[in-house]
């Protein structure tokens, strides 16, 4: 048993945290919060001469061929700084479900354009019928047509649509809307006709989409993994997805600690820095307690998924603790950090906003607890 | 980062399983655990644990022990905890006297306790706590006065848990009586046989039926050569033992036969003709101990590692310590309500259910943010230690 990282991963980490320092500053989160568009290509850019794109790429697609655990580092270090732009949406569900069940062509086609930031993509799951999470509650249809299938269907909550060249659509094949059979994952060309975009105003500031999808033509060689098979694809690509939102609420989630433990050593009332006071330590010892937690799960269940062990307790537990944990720490920082940190020009108010849209990001912690309640028996 | 235990930590784990499958009772683990105290099943159990070579695993050769890494420790006490009873029958000597007697001791007192201690054969009660000295231990007040080759100890102790089995008291106790000497450095420690002339102990009972003691001293003739390192420097070698024992003391898996129980209960008991297990505000709650559970076991792998490694550690077993106390809390608090009115049922009543250990955990489990330290200087020395807040007191 170690928790070590080694000299690379360090390194690395150091290095995306002096860049996203200097590149990513708060002015310029906010600044992406009220710009349609939400990312500036020389930001893109200059992620991608980093080889940020290329980290979980295999060698043999042009890639770094980076391990699960790096990305969480790299996810770490944005979450910290807020990164906007659709380095998730690309790199996490986009590129694992390459790699994951994509075909050797596709791959060979895809990968490569990803690692030199020349692709962008984002994955069309969730539907007006999801009002609970449910990846497996599918109704946008893809019916075969000559050469191939069309498309019909709403979907909600899409990121970055605005900017994906390729969209992962989630679509059913065959069975009834709850099956987990007969769904298909298609990779859906952002440009091909009968696809309409409108924004959704979100609480995190980002760039989230409804899509709608009508007699959209794909070819049957757009089919990702097997057909009616997606439902079984999705688990793993959905299982890092969560975990590697977890790494970006455990990197918020630190960085809302040290603005508060910051503002407790420095701000004094009644003449004492109010740091001194127990009611405000107990709350920054609850904040670290939630914190270490919610790291050393995530770093768990992404090195389980990493080595391919069984890990569906161990994923569930982790994205139902973290986005609960980060909540809180959230919710605390706005108690210590008083009504200054209150004021929308504070900086606490990136984190919080962040925490409430990415606890029901790629499930919420009350879809988990029901996953675990299946794992133990019940 | 790995998560894996060695090829030898594995194979030292399925030797220890197959031992505790022929050995372990729940009575011994109820003796193990303060429970219902060590008693003779328990003390043959100590020297069993012993002969099959499973004590003393990290501890150095030279005096009996393996010289392997504290990993193997926790694994015994991972299993004895899934087995009800997460320590081993004499813990205290184990845990805690042990290791500091290797690391302050003087080589006599090392020669003649520590083989002892890894044959499972001797007990010791900790002699910390005195009415007027509980969160603040510096302010304690038994008096340890010199007299030739001895000290003459005269004082009271409370909340001296084990004093009524153990062979020895590990005791703090005045050394520097001038009032002007700071508090902190005027405290040493001492191995005090429990059947010296003038010590008495009296049981103070708990209400989960446990027992612990107050312990006078009347002029209690106590050997110089039973101090523990330097004199006055007692206070300091508690603190630097606080981090190793609060990793073997909190022991996540010793919540698990509680939960594993609550799930076979909801399974097996029906409300209007259905499973409890299946109304999903009880799926959710059974749900949230368990992931509670995980995350304390991930804290207690950190805080071990950093102990296995002989890494700085600082605040991080203060964080499992805390984090284990109340996930045992909050699932004793779960489980009573599940079980509704049965939950106050007593062992031994008719229709209880779970033998009672529900009801029995409830109880206990007010004292885990008490004992060792309370929760609350708990999150102080987080605060300060972990976070560079200013003292608070």
């Amino acid at each position: 048993m170690d928790f070590i990282l080694t000299r690379e991963q360090k390194s690395m980490q150091q290095a995306a945290r002096e860049f996203l320092k200097a590149e990513c500053t708060s002015e310029f989160v906010r600044q992406m919060e009220a710009d349609d568009t939400g990312c500036t290509p020389e930001f893109w850019r200059k992620m991608v001469q980093l080889d940020w794109m290329a980290l979980t790429i295999p060698e043999e697609y042009e890639g770094v061929g980076g391990s699960l655990i790096d990305l969480v580092l790299m996810l770490e270090e944005m979450g910290r700084a807020c990164a906007p732009g659709p380095f998730f949406s690309t790199v996490v569900p986009g590129i694992t479900a390459i790699v994951e069940c994509g075909s050797d062509s596709q791959k060979r086609d895809l990968l490569p354009k990803i690692a030199d930031g020349q692709l962008v993509m984002t994955l069309a799951l969730a539907e007006v019928a999801t009002t609970r999470w449910d990846p497996h509650l599918i109704g946008v249809d893809a019916a075969a047509a000559p050469d191939g299938y069309s498309i019909n269907g709403t979907k909600l909550f899409v990121a970055d649509a605005h900017v994906a060249d390729t969209i992962i659509c989630v679509a059913r094949t065959s069975g009834a809307s709850a099956d987990p059979a007969g769904i298909t994952l298609f990779l859906v060309d952002a440009k091909t006709p009968g696809i309409e975009i409108r924004p959704l105003q979100t609480i995190g500031g980002d760039k989230q989409f409804e899509i709608c999808f009508k007699d959209v033509k794909v070819r049957q060689e757009d089919i990702l993994g097997q057909l009616h098979e997606g439902g079984g694809h999705l688990n793993r690509i959905l299982q890092i997805a969560a975990v590697c939102k977890c790494a970006e609420m455990v990197g918020g989630a630190e960085k809302v600690l040290e603005m508060s433990s910051a503002y407790a050593k420095e701000r004094r009332q009644f003449g004492k820095p109010i740091g001194s006071f127990q009611a405000v330590q107990h709350h920054c010892a609850n904040m670290l307690i939630d914190l270490e937690g919610s790291r050393y799960i995530t770093y768990k269940s992404a090195w389980m998924l990493d080595n391919h062990l069984t890990c569906d307790k161990e994923v569930a537990i982790a994205k139902a603790w973290v986005s609960e944990a980060y909540k809180r720490i959230a919710a605390l920082g706005h108690q210590v950090q008083g009504g200054a940190a209150f004021m929308a020009e504070h900086d606490m108010t990136l984190y919080s906003r962040r925490a409430a849209a990415a606890a029901v990001t790629f499930g919420d912690a009350g879809y988990y607890r029901e996953v675990v309640a299946g794992s133990i028996g019940l | 980062m790995d998560f894996r235990y060695t090829e030898g930590q594995i194979a030292f784990k399925k030797r220890l399983n197959a031992f505790l499958d022929k050995e372990m009772t729940e009575e011994i683990a109820r003796q193990n655990w303060e429970d219902l105290g060590v008693r003779e099943q328990a003390r043959e159990f100590s020297i069993k644990l012993a002969v099959n070579g499973f004590l003393g695993m990290s501890w150095p050769k030279a005096y009996g022990g393996q010289g392997l890494d504290h990993t193997y420790d926790f694994i015994l006490l991972d299993e004895l905890g899934k087995r009800w009873g997460a320590h081993v029958p004499l813990d205290v000597g184990y845990t805690m006297v042990g290791p500091t007697i290797l690391r302050r001791g003087s080589e006599a007192l090392k020669k003649e306790f520590i083989p002892q201690i890894i044959a499972g054969e001797i007990e010791f009660c900790l002699g910390y706590t005195e009415p007027d000295a509980g969160s603040d231990l510096a302010a304690l007040r038994m008096e340890a006065v010199e007299d030739e080759n001895h000290y003459i100890v005269n004082g009271q102790k409370t909340f001296n848990t084990e004093c009524h089995y153990s062979e020895y008291h590990w005791l703090a106790a005045r050394t520097d009586l001038d009032p002007a000497a700071p508090k902190h450095r005027s405290i040493s420690l001492f191995v005090v046989d429990m059947d010296s002339p003038g010590v008495t102990v009296r049981p103070m009972m708990t209400m989960s039926g446990e027992l612990t003691n107050e312990v006078f001293y009347d002029n209690v003739r106590v050997p110089k050569d039973r101090m523990v390192g330097e004199k006055n420097k007692g206070f300091y070698y508690v603190m630097e033992a606080i981090g190793s024992e609060r990793n073997q003391v909190f022991i996540p898996a010793r919540l698990l036969p509680l939960l594993d129980e609550m799930v076979n209960y909801v399974k097996e008991t029906e409300y209007r003709g259905k499973p409890l297990s299946e109304d999903p505000l009880i799926r959710a709650q059974l749900a949230q101990i368990a992931i509670e559970l995980e995350v304390a076991k991930v804290l207690a792998d950190h805080s071990r590692w950093l102990e296995s490694n002989d890494l700085p550690m600082t605040y991080e077993p203060e964080v499992t310590k805390i984090f284990v106390s109340e996930t045992e809390q909050r699932l004793a608090n779960m489980a009573m309500q599940v079980l509704g009115l049965y939950g106050q049922l007593m062992e031994g009543s008719r229709r209880v259910p779970i033998r009672g250990r529900i009801a029995w955990e409830y109880l206990h489990s007010f004292m885990t943010t008490l004992g060792g330290g309370t929760s609350e200087v708990g999150r102080s020395v987080i605060a300060q230690r972990g976070l560079g807040l200013p003292r608070s007191y």
